[in-house]
């Protein structure tokens, strides 16, 4: 029995390693890649909001694609948040195990399924008409718009793992609520919640994490202007975003540019997941 | 603790009851909102694509850009269809699967079983940082590691693997967060029954969290299945059916990019696009009734 | 396995599948279209790779397509941007690659061996615009620089109404529309820019993404098209061949010889008759010819002169070399003109058939 337990906890050990050995990877090959930028332009790359692809007087700087990307991506959870958790009690407790609740995840999760192309065409041809119509920006790109995309984009990855765990929750706590004469509301927020609180942040951060790395559909809607955004409706650049519009054409110095700012990505993820980290440390102490 | 504040009284009762009954309708109104753009996007993708969806569309080869100009300009429906495309993604969707889902659930079920130690953390953390980086930056990766070193040039396999590093941390972290919610007094049963640890894993955790499990592996492959980007770099594309790994492929979201930029060829990405959110809807429904056989 | 029969055993799976077939089966038979030439390649015994330039992709696309038909080689062409087509020949990971920009000395001597290019066809930026209600706009050269840089912010501005003597145009704000993603065709602009104003020259230059002074940015020749097509005083540039076949009106454009002209693939094509060097390294804007379109451009695939290189097989190098002298014969160049792209001027086919004459395998000269 305990040779056993020993093999799998090895296997399991060295799958884990598997994983670091290809984030590793990622990362060699990627400051591989940067090494022109920091040895011509240094550190300075990352708060330079500079963006001159002109030969002979390139000047390169992440800062403007670090604020589009994080003001989309903060927009795009603010907004699927009320939508995703509402569809996640929806199906896994409200409505739970019933024919309504299968035909809206269902849908749901076919939004995951559509190509960030087509969010990005519908955006253009649908979304972008009513912003212009709102009068929120002139010619309906920017920031907003794009960010609206990313949440609608982000919902089903919110949704699904949340209504999975909100599902696991043993029914034997709620009924122990409900016998106290708790009401509905009351049991999801006091006992439902705190019990499946660590998968549901888990899906948000997963939810999160696509956002940031979200390419095609934010490229189409954002307006591609390689500066800091003036307000959440300007125009601006995402990180992901300039990297597919440049990378085809891309060599030299501009390319090392690209490749930085792919690795920075890395590391403003990596910060970002952190800081949700110490909030649900925050949550549980 | 909130459920215990204010529960005596007449009044305080009517107020729960509200808040209640707020709560139950916003929850509602919330989750009609979510669905509202799905059906949009559908009825836009329906009422541009179905006309192009016929035999020719599910068993003949890409179009070239004359043909489709002739046919546009004369008002017919574009020749052809979207085969070598279809072929292609099933390839790479399944190769992709063959790699990601194995490593995926052991990493999972890694992370579940060391939960609170240091190392796990670590590697915890590692798997959400992957989670961020765009498809794009993936596909330069697979770029310099197959296409360079392993195929010498674009091929399948390049593709699959930057589909299956896109699949991983779903895959992983939904296993984790499943496993998790799954009671410890079973594990404990199973301990105490003197059942080896694989068996354990095997036959009690897994069969008890396989709809979470499932949902991950489904959510995995409908994320990697429109992906074009990854793709671009990898894969390259092609105007032929072909099996071979280790040469260029076509993919649905690759047809679908194509199209797009092809002056002649737009139409077709309506109905492309439509066939991806219907094969979304097909795993979707056939693994809702696995999850329903076995409950 | 249990589990897979029981699945197919109920009822409900069954019904779901038939449903679903039967829906698909319906719209199919509703909707047939003609039958397309689909002939099943058999693959011969070696497969071509290729990629770079998007600029002149339909063009390729109708040549592989047709060349494959009848030859039953494969060939696969990606799009993936002149730069990446340049990468990949670099990491000796095509057969070809294909470009926009030609590689000057500096960049040439970056490749690991020597490379020849060899010209195609030559395809043509078109100044696209969105102005209701009017046609056959005609733009001169210092109007483009104004509206490009900025100096002139509406359509009925007293410089653009001197240029159209008899159009009354609209008091609409211009929209300037630009490429955000690097590309050939924002180089062919620019350098025709550059050319006509030492304005534009100094302070935004030439390349394949530029700083741009004004301007909304879009993505890729479609993006532009479809921002220009949806809003109303927009200007910018698209590939001829997109304008064409989205039927969005262009500008009549100031060429060196001081006539205004259109792009036709006559005009086009005279833009190449000048002097052409003989390794056809050279930018056709500004053509001195009286009927040249001046924003036009040949696009060059490029290859290893020595065709020995990583263990390549002799009948890998027969065949790309075969195939591309196949491309810049008649037959060919007629499919350019199908869709829309100029044919290359008979001096610049002879200049491509030395090129290529020169590829070698091992010494030895590929065509005879």
């Amino acid at each position: 029995m305990i040779n056993s337990e020993r093999i799998v906890k090895i296997v399991l050990f060295l799958s884990s390693l598997l994983i670091i050995l290809i984030t590793a990877g990622m990362v060699l090959s990627l400051m591989n890649g940067s090494i022109p930028v920091f040895k011509e332009i240094g550190l300075r790359f990352i708060i330079s909001s500079q963006w001159n692809p002109t030969e002979g007087s390139e000047e390169y700087g992440a800062m403007a694609f670090i604020a589009g990307t994080l003001m989309t991506s903060i927009i795009a959870i603010i907004l699927c948040f009320p939508l995703a958790f509402s569809t996640s009690l929806f199906i896994g407790e409200y409505y739970k195990g019933t024919r309504i609740a299968k035909i809206v995840g269902t849908l749901v999760d076919m939004l995951a399924g559509i190509p960030s192309i087509v969010y990005g065409l519908w955006g253009f041809y649908v979304l972008r008409p009513l912003i212009v119509d709102l009068g929120l920006n002139a010619q309906g790109f920017g920031v907003f718009t794009a960010g609206v995309v990313l949440a609608i984009m982000i919902i089903p990855y919110a949704t699904s793992i949340s209504t999975e765990i909100i599902k696991m929750v043993s029914s034997d706590l709620k009924e122990a609520a409900y016998s106290l004469g708790a009401t509905r509301r009351e049991v999801i927020l006091g006992v439902l919640i705190p019990n499946a609180r660590s998968g549901i942040f888990t899906s948000f951060v997963l939810a999160f994490g696509r956002a940031l790395g979200e390419t095609m559909a934010v490229t189409m809607l954002i307006g591609n202007a390689n500066i800091i955004p003036d307000s959440i409706f300007g125009a601006g650049n995402t990180m992901a975003s300039v990297i597919a519009n440049q990378f085809g054409e891309a060599e030299g110095l501009k390319l090392s540019a690209l490749i930085t700012i792919g690795l920075l990505l890395f590391v403003i993820t990596g910060i970002i997941n952190g800081i949700g980290k110490l909030i649900i440390k925050k949550f549980n102490s | 603790m909130p459920v215990v504040k204010h529960i005596s009284g007449e009044g305080a009762l009517k107020r729960r009851v509200v808040k209640n009954r707020l709560f139950a309708g916003s929850v509602i109104f919330f989750s009609m909102l979510t669905i509202s753009p799905i059906l949009l996007i559908v009825y836009k993708l329906v009422a541009k694509g179905y006309r192009q969806i016929n035999i020719d569309f599910f068993t003949k080869k890409a179009p070239d850009t004359y043909e489709a100009m002739v046919a546009v300009g004369a008002g017919e429906l574009i020749p052809g269809g979207i085969l070598n495309g279809i072929v292609g993604t099933l390839y790479m969707v399944f190769i992709a699967s063959l790699i990601a889902i194995p490593v995926g659930l052991l990493i999972g079920i890694f992370l579940y079983d060391q939960k609170s130690k240091r190392y796990a953390g670590v590697v915890r953390d590692i798997v959400d940082i992957l989670q961020g980086v765009p498809s794009i930056v993936l596909g330069l990766i697979a770029y310099f590691w197959v296409v360079k070193n392993i195929t010498n040039g674009f091929s399948a396999l390049a593709g699959s693997t930057a589909l299956a590093i896109m699949m991983m941390p779903l895959i992983i972290r939904s296993t984790e967060e499943t496993l998790k919610m799954i009671p410890e007094s079973i594990r404990e049963a199973g301990f105490a029954l003197g059942v080896p640890y694989h068996k354990i894993i095997l036959r009690v955790l897994i069969p008890s969290g396989f709809s979470g499990l499932l949902t991950g592996i489904l959510l995995a492959i409908s994320r990697i299945i429109g992906e074009t980007a990854p793709l671009m770099l990898t894969a390259l594309g092609s105007m032929e059916v072909n099996f071979q790994i280790d040469k260029p492929t076509s993919a649905i979201p690759l047809l679908i990019w194509e199209f797009y930029n092809d002056p002649n060829m737009v139409d077709l990405i309506w109905s492309s696009s439509l066939l991806l959110m219907m094969m979304v809807l097909l795993l979707n429904l056939l693994s809702r009734q696995i999850i329903a056989r076995r409950t | 396995m249990p589990l897979t029969s029981t699945i197919f055993k109920k009822s409900k799976m069954k019904t779901y599948t038939f449903i679903l077939a039967t829906a698909l089966f319906l719209v199919s038979c509703g909707n047939s279209s003609t039958d397309s030439k689909s002939g099943k390649n058999k693959s011969a015994t070696v497969d071509l790779t290729a990629a770079g330039a998007t600029f002149p992709l339909p063009f390729y696309n109708v040549a592989i397509k047709n060349y494959t038909n009848t030859t039953r080689q494969s060939i696969t062409y990606g799009g993936v941007g002149s730069g990446g087509g340049i990468r990949s020949l670099k990491d000796k990971v095509v057969d070809f690659g294909a470009t926009d920009a030609f590689l000057n000395q500096e960049k040439e001597s970056e490749m690991p061996a020597k490379i020849v290019h060899i010209p195609t066809c030559i395809g043509a930026v078109v100044i696209a615009y969105n102005i209701p209600g009017i046609e056959g706009l005609r733009l001169s050269n210092a109007n483009l620089q104004d509206i490009f840089m900025g100096n002139i912010t509406s359509w009925n501005d007293d410089r653009i109404k001197a240029t159209n003597p008899g159009i009354s145009l609209p008091d609409l704000a211009v929209t300037v529309v630009q490429r955000s993603d690097g590309s050939g065709t924002t180089y062919i602009f620019s350098d025709f820019m550059s050319k006509i104003s030492t304005t534009w020259e100094k302070q935004v230059g030439r390349g394949k993404s530029l700083k741009w002074p004004v301007g909304i940015g879009a993505k890729g020749n479609p993006g532009v098209a479809g921002t220009i097509k949806m809003t109303e005083g927009a200007v910018g540039y698209i590939g001829s061949e997109f304008a064409f076949a989205q039927k969005i009106p262009f500008a009549e454009v100031e060429n060196s010889a001081g006539n205004y002209v259109l792009p036709t693939l006559e005009s086009i094509s005279a833009a190449a008759q000048g002097e052409i060097p003989g390794d056809t390294k050279v930018m056709l804007t500004c053509s001195s010819d009286p009927e040249a379109y001046p924003i036009s451009g040949f696009t060059w695939i490029i290859l290893y002169k020595e065709q020995n290189y990583n263990n390549r097989s002799q009948k890998q190098a027969e065949e790309t070399v075969k195939f591309l002298s196949w491309l810049i014969e008649k037959d060919a160049q007629a499919l350019a003109q199908q869709v829309h792209y100029a044919p290359l001027p008979e001096p610049t086919v002879a200049q491509a058939r030395a090129i290529l004459g020169s590829v070698v395998f091992d010494g030895q000269a590929l065509l005879n």
